[in-house]
């Protein structure tokens, strides 16, 4: 009996073993990475006699903290910032040599922009404001009682902090590298899949409201997703640089294509819900061959080629059965909706179209040609925000320059310098308070650590091996800790405390006074730290920024009404994706925020997009100025509405858009222009949008079948 | 050619201007290696691109010593 149930429990147990290897090889992977761009960074710095081989060795840490592959796309803004934080110190301290507090001051604005900036990229650009304020920290605070000593440090810390991203670079590239194209090319075949597998599944014509909204989540996420992914692959990898101008006509066709497919079907929506089945009937039939032809084979490595033939006969099969169809209505309004649906979905069809070609010449082995349209992706970035980073962190400096001069503090360089790292490293946190505390306590266990390792371990090491074999078995505990999600914070806290603490010099020099006194300024500088992010609480996640940010969307509808046209199309899409997006990483799935937010998203997007059809379509027809000039006062109206919504705002812009129809539907030429201003009419009337608030008690069916 | 070069009147060793020299070129060289799709034929691309960089830069320093 016993010997069958070892059989039993042999394979579980090793199949335990196998999983649980498997998930802990990637955290031993990063472990190993980044203790071989660590030691053999100190190696090097000793090697080349370079004078601080620590601040070399803790540039990998640094650097390590927030690398997941893209290591190149982040090592080239690390060398901008490293050298623009080295002219930024030079120039500080070429203005101030003799007025310590004029240098204090613009020490702390510096470091407070760099921080500022940090919180304004969100991706991989705010590595060079994190560097740029710390490598001017650390050249410029060292001198400050002998500056003409700035540039043998500037050289020596360019040097160190250069060769400590370097070979962090290599080693991450060259060492069991993860391929960020792979992830590229999986997320954009997903995305492909994803979109036309749901345009085929709703053939139907019926989708509820929150399959919708959730459909709309999801293609915003694969935008921005691809967005973030294609800019950090370019520096990775040549072949996707050379692709790279497809790839954002690729994802800007998506936006416009899933954008048209929103909008019909809030149409099909409303038609049924108001009664009208027939002309919603007729939509569905007419969008029927669309469906047909997507009915294809898509799974990952299938040519989007195939489906490109098959759209076009969807096409003529359509215009074909449109006038049928069109016939079989009764009444005027009806063939009104009925229209404005056909143009729709010719207008979907086209950028269909358009979107699967570019998927296809994606997929291509070969380019085939440069991109044909050049588009770029403008990000919705919020300069508030950014603000109160850089009034924090300067303060917190300032703080702590006003306390080292009253105390003559012999270790304020100390503190400072650690204020000045985690400023820049927090800045970008969605709960830095949590992070911050986390942080501190790492710090903390990290220099008792430290203490442990100099005083007890190392004084009986010789060479650089045994330095290793010392030290190692510290740094691990803090690399992997940094590899738990739930320990992460006090993991980087800890590796970075030790990593500045050993201060690791060609002659090792044990002081125990020193390094207590070292060791109590850091503490003091990260502590300042964390107590600004009380005192100026952070922007990013709290209720204030995300109205501000709302407000922003609803404003786009603004920029679609009165930007210069242009290129507009393409700028409208992709800040209101980037903006959506950067809401939604900071309300909670599924609270009341999160739903007022997607409804809000949904009517500015169908809004905008119809405004920028209209005023296309308007600049094409060169209309005379007594058919525009309703037209356009429907135009701003609606605008002003998006920026201030409230119920006589509704009331203005309603009655400004039926004139405009009024006008338009009285002459001939404004005839196509009446599709778009129908569109956006019976937005307005929605009785299920979020606009629904702002409308008078009136009986809102009636309304839009007296509309329609 | 010397090996020390003054920019502005300070000296920089004349290697770093030539490791600066060789990263435009390997940069050169990447784009048309992407432009053509020559990486597809390299077992692994970004050790490949090291070890170019390193024949290059190397090269360049045999001008000097």
């Amino acid at each position: 009996m016993s010997v069958s149930v070892a059989t039993e429990a042999v394979p579980t147990t090793r199949g335990l073993v196998v999983d649980s290897l498997k998930e802990e090889a990637g955290v031993w992977l990063f472990v190993f990475k980044t203790l071989l761009a660590y030691y053999l960074t100190g190696w090097l710095a000793m090697r080349l006699s370079l004078p601080q081989p620590s601040t070399a060795m803790l540039t990998t840490i640094i650097v390590a903290s927030r690398q997941s592959g893209m290591v190149l796309a982040k090592s080239f803004y690390r060398c901008i910032g490293t050298l623009a934080g080295a002219v930024a110190a030079f120039l500080i301290v070429g203005l101030f040599p003799q007025q310590r507090e004029l240098f204090l001051v613009a020490l702390s604005l510096w470091v407070g922009l760099c921080a500022g900036g940090a919180t304004l990229y969100r991706n991989f650009k705010s590595y060079a404001f994190v560097l740029a304020g710390y490598t001017a920290a650390i050249i410029a605070i060292p001198v400050i009682n002998d500056p003409p000593a700035v540039f043998d440090s500037a050289v020596a810390r360019i040097s160190e902090v250069m060769l400590g991203l370097l070979v962090s670079g290599v080693v991450s590239d060259t060492v069991f590298p993860s391929r960020m194209r792979d992830v590229l090319r999986r997320t954009a075949r997903a995305q492909f899949a994803h979109f036309i597998g749901f345009v085929q599944g709703s053939t139907g014509g019926n989708i509820a409201r929150d399959t919708m909204e959730k459909a709309h989540l999801r293609f915003v996420r694969d935008t921005v997703t691809l967005e973030d992914l294609r800019s950090s692959v370019i520096f990775e990898d040549a072949e996707a640089r050379a692709r790279s101008g497809h790839m954002l006509l690729f994802n800007q066709r998506f936006m416009a294509a899933s954008t048209s497919f929103q909008s019909l079907h809030h149409l099909i929506n409303r038609l049924q819900r108001s009664a009208n089945d027939a002309v919603a009937n007729a939509l569905i039939e007419l969008y029927a061959p669309i469906g047909t032809a997507l009915d294809a084979p898509i799974e990952a490595g299938a040519a989007a080629r195939v489906l490109l033939p098959r759209l076009l006969t969807a096409r003529q099969q359509m215009a074909a059965l449109a006038p049928t169809l069109r016939n079989r209505l009764g009444p005027d309004a009806q063939v009104r909706d009925f229209d404005t649906g056909a143009a729709l979905l010719s207008r979907f069809v086209d950028e269909l179209h358009a979107y699967v070609d570019s998927a296809a010449s994606l997929q291509a082995p070969r380019l085939l040609a440069p991109s044909v349209e050049r588009v770029r992706f403008t990000r919705g970035n919020d300069f508030m925000g950014a603000g109160l980073a850089t009034l924090r962190t300067t303060l917190t400096m300032l703080a702590l320059g006003a306390f080292w001069i009253a105390s003559a503090w012999p270790m304020g360089a100390s503190a400072m310098l650690v204020a000045t790292i985690f400023a820049g490293l927090f800045a970008t946190r969605p709960n830095p308070t949590q992070a911050v505390k986390a942080m501190v306590f790492g710090y903390a266990l990290g220099m008792s650590a430290g203490f442990i390792c100099v005083f007890f371990v190392l004084t009986r090491m010789d060479g650089y091996t045994l330095f290793v074999a010392g030290s190692a078995p510290f740094l691990i505990a803090g690399l992997v800790a940094m590899m738990w999600p739930s320990l992460a914070g006090h993991g980087l806290g800890y590796a970075m405390g030790f990593a500045y603490i050993l201060s690791v010099k060609n002659a090792m020099v044990f002081d125990p006074v020193n390094f207590m006194n070292d060791s109590i300024a850091q503490i003091v500088g990260l502590t300042a730290t964390a107590i600004a992010f009380v005192v100026v609480p952070p922007a990013i996640g709290s209720h204030w920024l995300r109205r501000r940010q709302l407000e922003r969307l609803r404003r786009q509808v603004g920029l679609a009404a009165e930007a210069p046209l242009p290129g507009l199309r393409h700028r409208f899409e992709s800040v209101n994706h980037d903006l959506f997006s950067q809401i939604i990483e900071q309300t909670e799935p599924g609270s009341d925020d999160s739903r007022a937010l997607l409804a809000w998203a949904l009517a500015v997007h169908e809004t905008g997009r119809a405004l920028i059809e209209l005023r296309n379509d308007m600049v094409d027809g060169q209309l005379p100025a007594d058919v525009s000039h309703p037209i356009d006062l429907g135009i701003a109206a609606l605008a002003r509405f998006y920026e201030g919504p409230d119920a006589g705002g509704y009331l203005l812009a309603r009655d400004a858009v039926t004139a405009a129809i009024a006008t338009a539907s009285e002459h001939a030429i404004a005839r196509p222009l009446l599709n778009h201003l129908h569109l956006i009419r019976l937005g307005l009337l929605d009785g299920d949008s979020v606009l629904a608030q702002y409308m008078p008690a009136a009986p809102i069916v009636g309304e839009i079948a007296h509309a329609s | 050619m010397p090996r020390e070069i003054a920019l502005g009147d300070a000296l920089v060793p004349g290697l770093l201007v030539l490791f600066v020299l060789s990263l435009v070129l390997l940069w050169l060289l990447d784009w048309v290696a992407g432009r053509f799709g020559l990486y597809r034929l390299v077992w692994h691309p970004s050790l490949f691109r090291l070890a170019l960089f390193v024949c290059v830069f190397g090269s360049f320093a045999l001008l000097l010593f």
